[in-house]
């Protein structure tokens, strides 16, 4: 017991490490509220200061492009070929015999549920009269594919077999996982021109590093003994890696392989922004331009039926499958070309067929009618969010409290009234031993009412190198903040605090919504029954198509953006949060029980705790898929930098977007490497 | 010629390790002890230090410890998965220490075997694929490497399994295809890591008398490695004790039991019943007077059994060979207090 009491006692004679970083924190920031009156550069960088560094990166990279280019250019001339060829394949091959290949697929690969997904979704993509437009997206997915994978499976047995090599891989491809997507495209349009090509490459870069990553993982995961016995056989290196270990590691590459076929599918279809190319990602893109959201939801849901189509197939790969009989998938494909044959003269123009459009007539006119009768009460959603959460986020309370929203004038008494809360709240918390919490709810109080956009500069660096301490030590704190100051002299800064603000008001409610729905899906099954397909579905369907019902409803703008991003970034903290929860050691559970612990008590003491490093990860995946969608949601209205590398798409400048790209890199590095940390220090707290 | 001769065999982890150990070697003038002390505090591990043995044609040479004192890093550097950083591996009479990746490959396709604790089979292949496989990487065809594997299948009593994947098989059943495997190419030498520790303790002791058996009719020179006292008595020619890296002591089972050097060997023999293990021969004296009574004791006798034979007798009894010829008497005390548990 004595040993217990005396825990507080030292921690109050010298303060935590978190105390320690929070009072720095309070410190500096209420220096920079103070003196925000007299030197107005310690909260605004000032513009002389920045350095043209967006220039320097967009000449470099002219000059280097410029360089590449015949090379380039030749690759792309190449790529045409197989690119035609696919093309001209799935254009012209009859739709009853592609319907029935992708049936007799799903039937080989999963017997009689994944043939009746191919055969009801193909169909469905037939009747919505987009065939021709999903088959010119599905000839570049066709070829990018390949590329990706002989790409990526490379790269990962490189890895592999030179050990100094890895390491660099390594990095490489978390850097690449972190840049947005539309960054890669800038560049690319410069080497490539404007044309399909370019989404071709685009998606082979973007889906080789699921693949590289999985089959570094697979074969690094090979039992030694695997290893050893094969070496032991006198196996040359050769045939130890393509007769043992490759294999031995099937399972985690098609893990990859199902991964790479999602990127590029992906891609193919975020790629069509700079499109003009009949695919399916241009047609989502143009009905939304135009308001036609009947049709644009059409296509959308076209492009989910292919990922999830493609998914759940390439999915069994990667699970122990029955082998099902091949009679059947002949009699598929012999009753595909009888039927081709025997209706040749009358199979419709699959480009015609209009048997969806009065549906999507009717989303168009039901959504009309649902806005105009619920119009008041959407409108009431969207503005009371944006104007008492948004807004008060971004520019905090000073200045968004005004008489025209709020009903009343925002004074330097409340400012003052708030602090003085704060500063009681603190107190009290100290009082009680929770010194660092008391902190937290002051630096909290302070970010409120300065707004996150607002933020003066020092703060955030030592806000940021002090969380980045307590997490990793001095050289991770030493890796942030050098990052940052890149992101403050090159004249990003302001917008990547405005990224900051709507992903951290992102991830805010999606930590909170999702760990609440993890949790309830952990204790009762019913709930994740509901929970798991939502859940499923929401992590198949590709980036883009996120925007279509959300744009539905509240139309342009940051709350939209808002909307999506946490519709996607939700997923990883409802899965994290219930693995956790639920994955409490049966042992644990019985020694709580026989303790006589009640159900609550159990959650609160003994599984909540044990959780804590998964739903970090689950966290930390949280917020680089916040990122990620950040960039795509610039599409329906955001400001910050996603909007600067869509804006740097539109005008081809290379330095703006590959600079915007690298700023958004480094703010989504950084969070994971806190995150990261903090759920390695949790980890090995729990000596697991 | 012995089989196997290790000769001042160090492997030591951590990076620069050749150096550290030769210069450490060089700081000490070459003792061992020392060297090693020098090492750790340095950051190196030394996992095995100056180990000396031989391995005769044909014996069965167990080396035992605890997990943690270097038994499966020595069987690794003997069969050159670990490079080993100094001193000297002959294998068939040529070092294998440094040895080019051509010449220990050609090693392996010819005269070494190998089974490990947790079978190390391949998931992707049948149990008749698996044992094939040693063959397959020498470019065997196959028809004649699957006529192989179907022979040393049924050697461990696997008939009727040959299309199993490793996944369908019991643990017992997985040991045997690795036992299997590591016989195809019939090599001289064969290296055995902990083959039975991962089994139940009916199966172990089903697969070490099949293990006796079938090295009964191959005489390989044999590498055995376990942690289990009793496992070793009971197979053993030569146990090679290893402690924290170093081997200290080596002796048949007798000498382990009867004869420990230091407190660390006593403390595994105390909870064997000696009586089982050591024979009539390690407590024998030459010719002396004899009692009148003769109970039949033979050299080859456990202590157990000759001590149910003189139970009521106080005088020494004569004892004799195989052929019946007397070589030597034995005091029923001495038995008696030899089969004493020593209070440690």
């Amino acid at each position: 017991m004595t040993a217990v009491t005396d825990l507080p006692t030292q921690n109050r004679a010298q303060l935590t490490a978190g105390a320690k970083a929070a009072l720095i924190t309070v410190f500096v920031g209420a220096v920079c509220l103070a003196l925000e009156g007299i030197a107005p550069w310690l909260v605004k960088w000032p513009a002389t200061w920045e350095l043209p560094a967006t220039q320097w990166v967009g000449a470099f990279l002219d000059w280097f492009l410029n360089l590449i280019k015949p090379a380039m250019r030749l690759f792309s001339d190449l790529m045409t070929y197989p690119m035609d060829w696919a093309n001209y394949v799935l254009g012209n091959t009859p739709w009853p015999i592609l319907i029935g290949i992708v049936t007799a697929l799903g039937w080989y690969l999963g017997g009689l549920p994944m043939a009746a997904l191919g055969f009801l979704g193909l169909s469905f993509v037939l009747a919505s009269g987009y065939w021709t437009e999903s088959m010119n997206t599905l000839a570049l997915v066709a070829v990018s594919v390949p590329v990706a994978l002989i790409m990526g499976g490379g790269i990962g047995i490189l890895a592999n077999e030179v050990p100094k090599v890895k390491s660099f891989v390594q990095a490489v491809l978390d850097v690449m996982q972190t840049v947005p997507t539309f960054a890669y495209l800038t560049p690319l349009l410069l080497l490539f021109g404007f044309g399909p090509v370019v989404g071709l490459i685009a998606s082979a870069i973007y889906a080789a590093p699921p693949m590289a990553r999985n089959v570094m993982l697979g074969l690094e995961r090979v039992e030694p003994e695997i290893k050893e016995a094969a070496i032991m056989s006198g196996g040359t290196r050769f045939q130890q890696l393509f007769q043992v270990e490759i294999p031995a590691a099937t399972t985690q590459i098609m893990v990859g392989v199902n991964q790479c076929l999602m990127a590029a599918l992906s891609m193919v279809i975020i790629a069509a922004v700079i499109g003009g190319f009949n695919d399916i990602g241009w047609e989502v893109l143009l009905t939304m331009r135009k308001a036609q959201f009947g049709e644009s939801l059409m296509a959308g849901l076209v492009i989910v039926v292919f990922a999830v189509v493609i998914d759940r197939m390439s999915g069994t790969l990667a699970s122990e499958r029955k082998r099902y009989d091949s009679r059947v998938v002949w009699a598929m494909l012999g009753f595909a070309v009888l039927f081709t044959l025997a209706f040749r003269n009358w199979l419709p123009n699959p480009s015609e067929l209009t048997l969806l459009d009065p549906m999507a007539e009717a989303v168009d006119s039901g959504l009309t009618a649902f806005t105009q009768a619920n119009g008041p009460w959407l409108d009431a959603l969207k503005n009371n969010s944006l104007f008492y959460v948004l807004l008060p986020l971004r520019i905090g309370l000073d200045q968004a409290v005004l008489p025209f929203t709020w009903g009343f004038q925002w004074t330097s008494t409340m400012s003052f009234g708030l602090f003085a809360a704060g500063a009681v709240i603190a107190l009290l918390m100290a009082w009680r031993g929770r010194l660092t919490g008391g902190l937290i709810v002051l630096i909290l109080i302070g970010m409120l009412e300065t707004g996150i956009a607002n933020l003066p500069w020092p703060f955030v660096l030592t806000s940021v190198a002090a969380l980045s301490w307590v997490a990793g030590g001095w050289r991770l704190a030493a890796l942030c903040v050098g990052l940052l100051c890149t992101i403050l002299v090159s004249g990003l800064w302001e917008r990547a605090l405005l990224s900051l603000y709507l992903s951290g008001a992102a991830v805010f409610s999606c930590a909170v919504a999702g760990g609440l729905i993890g949790l309830a899906s952990a204790v009762w099954e019913p709930v994740w029954k509901v929970v798991r397909p939502i859940c499923d579905m929401l992590q198949t369907i590709p980036l883009f198509v996120f925007l279509i019902p959300v744009l539905m409803v509240f139309q342009i703008g940051e709350f939209s953006a808002f909307l999506a991003i946490c519709a996607y970034a939700i997923v990883p903290m409802i899965r994290y949060t219930r693995h956790g929860l639920v994955n409490t050691p049966e042992e644990m559970m019985e020694a709580a029980i026989s303790s006589g612990a009640t159900e609550w008590q159990i959650m609160r003491d003994v599984r909540a705790p044990y959780a804590a490093p998964t739903i970090l990860l689950g966290l930390n995946q949280t917020i680089l898929y916040a990122f990620a969608m950040l960039v795509i949601a610039a599409l329906i209205g955001t400001t910050g930098l996603g909007q600067s590398i869509y804006l740097a798409l539109g005008q081809a400048d290379v330095g703006l977007g590959i600079s915007a790209g690298a700023a958004m890199a480094i703010l989504a590095l950084i969070a994971d490497r806190i995150v990261q940390g903090f759920a390695e220090e949790r980890r090995a707290a729990l000596g697991l | 010629m012995p089989a196997i001769a290790c000769r001042n065999l160090w492997q030591v982890f951590g990076p620069g390790a050749d150096k550290a150990l030769t210069d450490a070697l060089s700081r000490s003038g070459n003792d061992a002890d020392k060297a090693a002390s020098d090492l750790r505090e340095n950051g190196f591990i030394p996992a095995v230090q100056d180990a000396n043995f031989e391995v005769k044609e044909g014996e069965l040479f167990v080396i035992m410890g605890l997990s943690g004192s270097g038994k499966s890093t020595l069987i690794r550097c003997i069969s050159q998965l670990l490079p080993g950083t100094g001193g000297e591996i002959r294998v068939d009479d040529q070092n294998v220490i440094g040895a080019s990746k051509k010449v220990m490959t050609d090693l392996r396709r010819k005269k070494l075997g190998m089974v490990f604790q947790h079978f190390g089979l391949f998931p992707h292949m049948t149990v008749a694929e698996n044992v094939a496989y040693p063959l397959r990487v020498q470019g065997v065809s196959k028809r004649e490497r699957l006529d192989r594997a179907q022979e040393v299948i049924s050697l461990v009593g696997l008939d009727g399994r040959e299309d199993s994947f490793p996944r369908q098989l019991s643990g017992g059943q997985r040991q045997r295809v690795g036992i299997a495997r590591s016989l195809a190419v019939n090599p001289d030498i064969w290296f055995l890591d902990e083959p039975f520790s991962a089994l139940d303790p009916l199966i172990r002791r089903q697969l070490q008398d099949e293990f006796l058996r079938i090295q009964a009719t191959l005489k390989k020179s044999i590498v055995f490695i376990t942690h289990d006292i009793q496992e070793a008595l009971k197979l053993a020619d030569r146990i090679a004790i290893m402690r924290d890296g170093k081997i200290v002591q080596i002796g048949t089972p007798t000498d382990i039991v009867l004869r420990p050097v230091d407190d660390y060997v006593r403390e595994f023999s105390k909870d064997v019943a000696k009586g089982q293990h050591a024979k009539v021969a390690s407590v024998m004296q030459g010719e002396a007077d004899c009692g009148p009574d003769d109970p039949g004791l033979t050299i080859s006798m456990t202590l157990d059994a000759a001590l149910a034979h003189c139970m009521e007798l106080y005088e020494p009894v004569p004892v004799r060979d195989a052929d019946g010829n007397v070589v030597g008497t034995v005091h029923p005390s001495d038995l008696a207090a030899a089969l004493q548990v020593d209070e440690a």
